[in-house]
């Protein structure tokens, strides 16, 4: 849990950073997604058994004996959703929160379509687009070559893309290296590529994948902008983060996953008010607990 | 830490709520709103891929742009590796062991035509099994017809083909020169290399269509495919005369008819002059009917799985 190991709440982003503006949209009674009872299961490879503490010791005959008998430990099934529904309205931008491996990220793709559900069902107004910071595209390429790819992948045609092309360079601002391949790119200029990619295509639905933690100010500042745009164009905003400033002030409602379960929807305020109370305790019971240990 | 503050950090109990199936699908229809996850209709993935065939050629054309740039001959090890790869059959196979000599007039051009048209195939092969596994940062964040991917790694292949073929013309017209090797003149049916190659792609991007679900699914096959395709280099003559080795056989006509060997022969028709490869319409019919049979299979194939792909 991430968000207890460090003493400010909100970690990644000074509050100061962010106008407090609230965003506006004119949101509508049409509904864009609909999510009912979704569960996702992953299959996981080369997982070790799971439990406390490191594992037994055993020679080396004991453990080549004992593959083959517990071979279903190589392959595991992670529960990662486990029965959320909700329904999102053209123009609302929701924020979705939750410590660390809580399923916000898994919630987020399988609603973009590109993990299917084991279980429940997924409605979707039109085609969307996630934006993950750790989508890479193709490091040994150009970021010119990424632009093309990106915005073909994303369902641009080619003229639309060469006409966005300068929108993109300008908006990610990585300059004369737009001709160099990405894997030279530092972590900074490849998410700010990447969001200016995703955000050159308009979606119905735009997902936002702790992108925005990145960045300076002024990108953040021009990343809010590109988002209400998406809204104005009675699209809908996913945007999960860690940082509850940035889900304050871009969302007015906020679902707060736990344990892959949705325990908390509504307006972004009330919602912060209690995850920030659990975060608050979390840390005090760490606290406690490494007292007691000394 | 003061007595007031909660001692163990609360949740808020999961939200009870799950809506009525009827009432969801009602109000999907109401709404417009279309299921994700589900596989698209065979019409209209078909639809969607055609639409996507910018991208499938900017991937491909990419990819093989990217393949060796690592190093500072760059794209000249496109050309060279096929060169190496079949010097040293021809000399192994050639001139050491002899059996590529036995029922062959000119080895160099034979052993030439079948490395450089088997490494096309071998190539697809791999392309189709990476194609889901190393592109799933691609898969997991944009939504396009997920066949966009083998297709357009075979297609890388081809690109790298292409110059290859020039050069495998050119050795195979000066192999002709030499005082030991068969003759191998300029022809008008060199033009029929073009429609082998293009039934030869066909082919391997079905094949790549079929490996590209099996890794996808079961990445253990992956360790599976050299020796697979090792075998399958040795039972399609491509370093020596099928009809020579196993004509005797009562099984060498599986090894003659199989598809790798017929392609091998319809190149080797083309090019060639060849007594053991002479130019056959059974052998151009029955090429035609494998291209079509797995092309159209694998394809059905892999979009039978596409919902699943994504998911590891």
């Amino acid at each position: 849990m991430a968000a207890i190991e460090t003493d400010e709440d909100d970690f990644e982003i000074d509050a100061e950073d962010l106008d407090d503006s609230p965003v506006t949209g004119s949101v509508s009674e049409q509904l864009s997604l609909l999510v009912n009872d979704l569960h996702i299961t992953y299959r996981v490879f080369g997982a070790k058994k799971v439990g406390h503490g490191p594992a037994k010791e055993q020679s080396a005959l004991q453990k080549f004996l004992s593959r083959g008998a517990s071979s279903q430990q190589g392959v595991r099934e992670v529960h990662a959703v486990r029965g959320i529904s909700f329904s999102a309205r053209h123009g609302e931008s929701i924020g979705i929160i939750g410590v660390n491996g809580s399923g916000k990220s898994t919630l987020l793709r399988a609603i973009a379509g590109l993990i299917p559900p084991a279980q429940g069902s997924v409605y979707v107004a039109g085609d969307p687009a996630l934006l993950g910071v750790n989508a890479v595209l193709m490091g040994d390429l150009t970021g010119e070559r990424n632009i093309m790819i990106g915005g073909l992948a994303l369902g641009l045609t080619p003229q639309q893309v060469k006409d966005r092309y300068q929108d993109v360079v300008d908006f990610a601002e990585i300059g004369e290296f737009v001709n160099l391949p990405m894997k030279s790119y530092s972590s900074g200029m490849g998410q700010r590529l990447r969001f200016a990619i995703s955000a050159s295509a308009v979606p119905d639905i735009l997902m936002i994948d702790e992108a925005l933690s990145t960045g300076d100010a002024g990108f953040r500042a021009k990343s809010k902008a590109r988002i209400n745009e998406v809204r104005e164009a009675a699209g809908t905003v996913f945007l999960v983060s860690h940082s509850l400033a940035t889900v304050k002030s871009m969302c007015e409602r906020v679902l707060w996953v736990h344990q892959g379960q949705l325990v908390m929807d509504g307006p972004a305020e009330e919602v912060c008010k209690h995850y920030r109370r659990f975060v608050v305790a979390s840390r005090e019971a760490a606290k406690a607990k490494a007292d007691a240990e000394k | 830490m003061t007595a007031s503050e909660p001692a163990t950090p609360t949740v808020p109990p999961p939200l009870e709520r799950t809506y009525d199936p009827a009432w969801v699908e009602e109000t999907a229809r109401s709404n417009g709103l279309e299921r994700m996850g589900v596989r698209p209709r065979l019409g209209e993935y078909l639809g969607e891929l055609w639409r996507r065939r910018t991208f499938i050629r900017v991937l491909a054309v990419s990819k093989s742009q990217a393949s060796n740039q690592n190093t500072y001959l760059g794209q000249v090890w496109a050309l060279l590796t096929p060169i190496l790869n079949a010097a040293v059959y021809i000399l192994i196979f050639g001139f050491i062991l002899k059996v590529g000599r036995a029922g062959i007039e000119n080895t160099i051009a034979f052993i030439v035509v079948g490395v450089f048209f088997f490494r096309f195939f071998e190539r697809s092969i791999h392309a189709g099994s990476k194609a889901i596994r190393s592109n799933l940062n691609l898969v997991r964040s944009v939504h396009f017809p997920r066949a966009v991917l083998p297709v357009s790694g075979v297609l890388a292949e081809l690109t790298t083909l292409l110059p290859a073929l020039v050069v495998m013309c050119l050795i195979a017209y000066f192999s002709g020169l030499l005082p030991n090797e068969g003759d191998v003149p300029l022809a008008w049916r060199w033009f029929l290399l073009i429609p082998a190659v293009i039934l030869t792609w066909a082919f391997s991007t079905g094949c790549a269509f079929i490996m590209a679900r099996l890794v996808a699914q079961t990445p253990d096959i992956d360790n599976l495919i050299p020796f697979g395709t090792r075998l399958l280099m040795y039972a399609s003559g491509v370093i020596f005369s099928i009809d020579h080795f196993l004509g005797s056989f009562s099984w060498g006509w599986i090894m003659k008819y199989q598809p790798v060997a017929v392609y091998l022969e319809l190149a080797r028709s083309a090019i060639l002059n060849e007594p053991s490869a002479p130019l056959d319409p059974t052998m151009w019919l029955i090429g035609l009917g494998w291209a079509i049979v797995f092309l159209v299979g694998g394809f059905l194939f892999f979009w039978q799985g596409e919902e699943t792909y994504g998911r590891n």
